[in-house]
């Protein structure tokens, strides 16, 4: 971030993490499961649900500058927080080498519960204060405890039910409905209504046109729910300043506010929209909303190309 | 006969043909001669020890007698060129028809040159060593090499040949210029090192009148030879803008009693006229031969001639020298000496890495180097070819698999998998079938490197351990973590079926040995379904690889393909130029008094009126709000402050500075022990 400033010098260069094994209980992981291009580790084992600790070996590459400075008692440690439980850990690292440090970190299924982030630092002693951060990995990685492949996956959770089955009582009313958002919950989720005839064999089919006209209508209902809900979940300080909501809530006000308010940095869009609905001027807002839901459904692009497509069936 | 009874008389034989007496020999090894006898007359093997000591005395008494034996070397004003004279029925050979037969460039020669000297490889516990050298000459060193050379003999034969109206002809009149305007020569040097040398006699059966006399003639010493088209050679010529290449041999069996320094020249050039005569194609540098009617046979060197055509040779390492005379990159694309190095230091790593890999701590099949020289100066040092630095990966997978540190499945970073891969061999036609055992090639997979330049590859080898297939793996399952394969075949991965294995393949390889497919010699040799096994190798390997990566089924909670893409929660990429005022830069440090002094550079977007905003500093903390704190601002540049204290940018201003300086009563905690942020606050439209 270039908006921020250190009272003592920092590291430059990039400082790479880098996953060497990763073991479940002491049983390696196969290598599929982690991806160093997403940086992703995915643990969810069908065939191994009951684990109980997670180890990673890991290397950080330092970058030369790190030696070349004048940092006194270099140290570097790998840290793993989710946000979620609110859990940190720090790990000391060992110098494998000159510019390579590494080591075993381990974390317990107990502690966690969907995604862990596993960061490293990097430390000295500046003016006789031990431990002041004086770098981190250029790019950290996550641990995704559900995930079944190693792909950045924090997207809204879609899930298929018939949504008249017995066992969902609370999507019966919607029996009728192709689709429903639940934006209430600690996780949003989409579920599509696989009693609605045709519905989900539409969302898969080879006729793309159609399919992702559907899929982008879906979609930005969707961003119009979350956000809404979000918006709503907006609170004070003591300062009457609002405060960002956490979690998939600021997701989606990030995502969005950017296309509702394009003059407005984030902290001022989420202001505006804060002072718009105190003040009861939400008509705006709502414009603006369906403005930018479309767009992150693509449904313009989408829209465009639909039309042509039938435009060109009716001229053969 | 008893392997004992065979031994007494192959030793015999030896005595004889050396002539040595049992006593003298007996004394030399250290035993009786009632031993010698015993040995010799069949009764008694000797232990190995004494064995060891016996092939010992037999090898120096060899050499010394060799060393003994009276030697000539061939006068220099003796040396002539022979050319063949044209068919008598008027036929012409306007090409070698052999260099035309693939499309050729330095890769390929030194695929060919190498692969050819791997196959000649002649003390199986040492490296075969490689060198290729580049040598510009001009001046009295380029007059002295062509002198030695006879030009005065040729230039006439490749003046008429250079003709424009063909390929060939066009060729040799760049290489005429190339020497006549440009006063330079380009040597190319490729020297092998414990290869066999081109042994055998002059104009029958060997490997001398395979390379020098004979086109198309492959006359490889072993099943498991690489080349089997007698191609190869070829390129050497096509190499040469002059069709010009001298040769010089040391050989590992005598020939005529002798070893070091057998040359010879050929010049490969087309039909031709010349006020002599008519001639046909090649001519031959050396020693002219009067029961052959005045055609030139190979001659033995003083150590001056082969140096005056840099072709020395060091006594008592076999292996061979060929000079290509005239060297340019029939490509075209290397031009520059400094051009031909790369790209023949690259020919060699991307074909042969795997062929100087070795278990560790072991000795390699080959060692390969290249060095370029201008007139005597080394210009690029002899330059050591690293199978490392061309395939990390996949020599580490090829070390890990000789050192027996293979596993079944990829777990770890520098993890390779190694997994059997079944190559049914059909039988050769007319053969019963059914005899042959399924080949199992050797597929090794690892992780590649991220931000590995080209991941996802699979090479493929023989016995050689050069490369043959080098390919895509095909239909990677998106997102598979990326990952390089080896695949070692035929007599690379032993049994079963290692031989039936390495000549199909061979089999099923084109002249430029670049794939496995159908080949005609495949379908010519094979029982019917031969090309079908080959497809089916091919689909065996790509499965391995897919089941080694292979990832979990998806199941209900997917999304679907409608909605790919449209529910992420990521956080968009920051726009490059948002459409706020944003904080570009920030610069300051602590003061004495403890307080923050801080230039804020502000980079501002086209509007057309002005912007207002309050700066904040805060004291940044890992997670909850950021204590803010009080500070001073100074305009600097295109702004102003209002009198609420809030900055005014200037109309139309794309870039604005002001200094700030906080109040250390206001902080949290004292300034060296937090970072700061500065965060520029629209003043609210709607609370103005």
């Amino acid at each position: 971030m270039n908006n921020r400033l250190f009272p003592y010098p920092t590291l430059v260069g990039r400082s790479d993490l880098e996953i060497h094994e990763v073991r479940l209980d002491g049983m390696p992981l196969r290598r599929a499961l982690i991806s160093p291009g997403a940086r992703v580790i995915a643990l969810d084992r069908a065939d191994r649900p009951d684990w109980e600790e997670v180890e990673v070996d890991l290397r950080l590459h330092t970058p030369t500058e790190l030696r070349a400075g004048t940092w006194q008692e270099i140290r570097c440690y790998s840290s793993l927080f989710e946000g979620r439980t609110n859990s940190r850990s720090i790990t000391q690292l060992g110098r494998a080498s000159d510019d390579v440090w590494s080591g075993t970190v381990r974390a317990h299924h107990d502690d966690h519960h969907r995604r862990i982030e596993l960061d490293a630092l990097i430390t000295a002693t500046i003016q006789d204060e031990p431990g002041r951060i004086i770098g981190r990995a250029t790019e950290a990685w996550t641990i995704d405890l559900e995930a079944r492949t190693p792909a950045r996956r924090n997207t809204v959770q879609t899930i298929r039910a018939d949504f008249a089955a017995p066992d969902r009582p609370f999507l019966n009313p919607y029996r009728e409905d192709p689709w429903m958002i639940e934006a209430s919950g600690e996780e949003p989720v989409l579920y599509i209504n696989t009693g609605f005839e045709g519905l989900d064999r539409l969302l898969r089919s080879n006729d793309r046109t159609t399919r992702d006209m559907v899929g982008a209508q879906i979609s930005s209902d969707v961003w119009v729910a979350l956000f809404n809900a979000a918006a709503a979940a907006v609170e004070t300080d003591v300062d009457d300043q609002p405060i960002w909501p956490g979690g998939w809530r600021s997701s989606v006000l990030q995502r969005l506010l950017p296309d509702l308010f394009p003059e407005h940095s984030l902290d001022d869009a989420l202001i505006e929209i804060h002072a718009r609905r105190e003040q009861g001027e939400g008509a705006d807002l709502q414009a603006r909303l369906l403005h930018a839901a479309g767009r992150q459904a693509r449904l313009p692009k989408r829209l465009d190309v639909h039309i042509r497509n039938l435009a060109k069936k009716e001229n053969s | 006969m008893s392997s004992t009874e065979e031994f007494g008389h192959a030793l015999e034989s030896r005595l004889h043909l050396l002539g040595l007496d049992r006593a003298e020999f007996a004394d030399l090894v250290g035993v009786t001669q009632a031993a010698v006898s015993s040995w010799t007359g069949g009764r008694v093997k000797p232990r190995p020890e004494t064995m060891r000591r016996i092939e010992e005395v037999l090898n120096r008494h060899e050499e010394n007698t060799r060393d003994t034996a009276p030697r000539v070397d061939t006068d220099r004003d003796a040396l002539t060129w022979y050319h063949r004279p044209a068919h008598r029925d008027g036929g012409r050979e306007l090409g070698n028809a052999a260099a035309f037969a693939f499309d050729t460039d330095l890769a390929v020669l030194a695929r060919e040159a190498t692969q050819n000297s791997l196959d000649e490889r002649f003390d199986e516990s040492a490296p075969v060593r490689i060198r290729y050298t580049l040598h510009e000459i001009t001046g009295t060193r380029l007059q002295e090499f062509l002198e030695t050379l006879r030009w005065e003999e040729i230039e006439p034969h490749v003046e008429s040949a250079a003709a424009p109206s063909n390929k060939v002809g066009r060729i040799l009149q760049r290489g005429l210029a190339d020497l006549r305007d440009g006063g330079r020569l380009l040597l190319l040097r490729i020297d092998d090192h414990n290869a066999s040398g081109l042994t055998g006699p002059d104009y029958d059966d060997g490997r001398f009148s395979a390379v020098i006399r004979r086109q198309l003639d492959s006359r490889k010493a072993s099943a498991s030879a690489g080349g089997s088209y007698g191609l190869g050679k070829a390129v050497l010529w096509a190499t040469s803008r002059l069709g010009l290449v001298l040769v010089n041999s040391e050989l590992s069996e005598p020939h005529e009693g002798h070893r070091h320094n057998r040359m010879i020249g050929r010049l490969e050039l087309p039909w031709r006229r010349t006020a002599d005569g008519e001639w046909a194609g090649p001519a031959w540098f050396g020693e002219p031969d009067a029961e052959r009617g005045g055609a030139t046979r190979s001659w033995w060197a003083d150590s001056d001639t082969a140096r005056r055509l840099h072709l020395e040779r060091e006594e008592g390492s076999p292996g061979t020298s060929f000079l290509i005379v005239g060297a340019h990159d029939p490509s075209g694309e290397a031009e520059t000496l400094e051009e031909m190095h790369e790209a023949l230091v690259t020919a060699l790593a991307t074909n042969f890495w795997a062929s100087m890999v070795t278990e560790t701590g072991g000795v390699p099949m080959l060692e390969a180097s290249v060095t370029a020289v201008r007139d005597g100066e080394v210009l690029i040092e002899d330059q050591r070819v690293d199978p490392e630095l061309a395939e990390p990966e996949m020599t580490r997978a090829l070390r890990a698999y000789l050192d027996r540190r293979t596993t079944e499945d990829l777990t770890a970073k520098h993890d390779v998998a190694q997994v059997k891969v079944p190559l049914s061999v059909p039988p050769r036609k007319g053969e019963a079938g059914g005899s042959v055992p399924v080949h199992e090639a050797v597929l090794l997979v690892t992780p590649a490197e991220d931000g590995s330049a080209a991941p996802n590859r699979l090479v493929g080898m023989r016995a050689n351990r050069m490369v043959v297939v080098d390919q895509k793996i095909p239909e990677m399952p998106l997102g598979a973590p990326p990952v390089q394969a080896v695949l070692l075949a035929g007599r690379a991965a032993g049994d079963p079926g290692a031989d039936a294995a390495e000549s199909f393949l061979r089999a099923a390889e084109p002249p430029e040995h670049n794939t496995w497919k159908r080949t005609d010699d495949l379908t010519s040799t094979y029982a019917r379904g031969a090309a079908s096994r080959i497809n089916e190798f091919r689909r065996a390997w790509k499965e391995a690889v897919h089941r080694l990566i292979r990832q979990p089924e998806s199941g209900e909670g997917d999304v679907p393909p409608a909605l790919a893409g449209l529910l992420d929660l990521d956080p968009p990429p920051a726009r490059r130029s948002p459409g706020y005022p944003h904080v570009k830069h920030v610069n300051g440090d602590v003061r004495e008094d403890g307080s923050w002094r801080i230039q804020v550079d502000v980079q501002l977007p086209q509007r057309d009126d002005p912007w207002v905003v309050e700066p904040i500093l805060r004291f940044a903390t890992r997670s909850g709000p950021k204590p803010v704190v009080a500070w001073a601002l100074e305009p600097v540049t295109n702004c102003d402050l209002s009198a609420r204290g809030a900055l005014i940018f200037e109309k139309g201003a794309r870039r604005a500075v002001f200094v700030g300086t906080s109040d250390p009563s206001t902080h949290p905690v004292t300034a060296n022990m937090a970072v700061v942020e500065v965060e520029l606050r629209r003043v609210s439209e709607v609370a103005r």
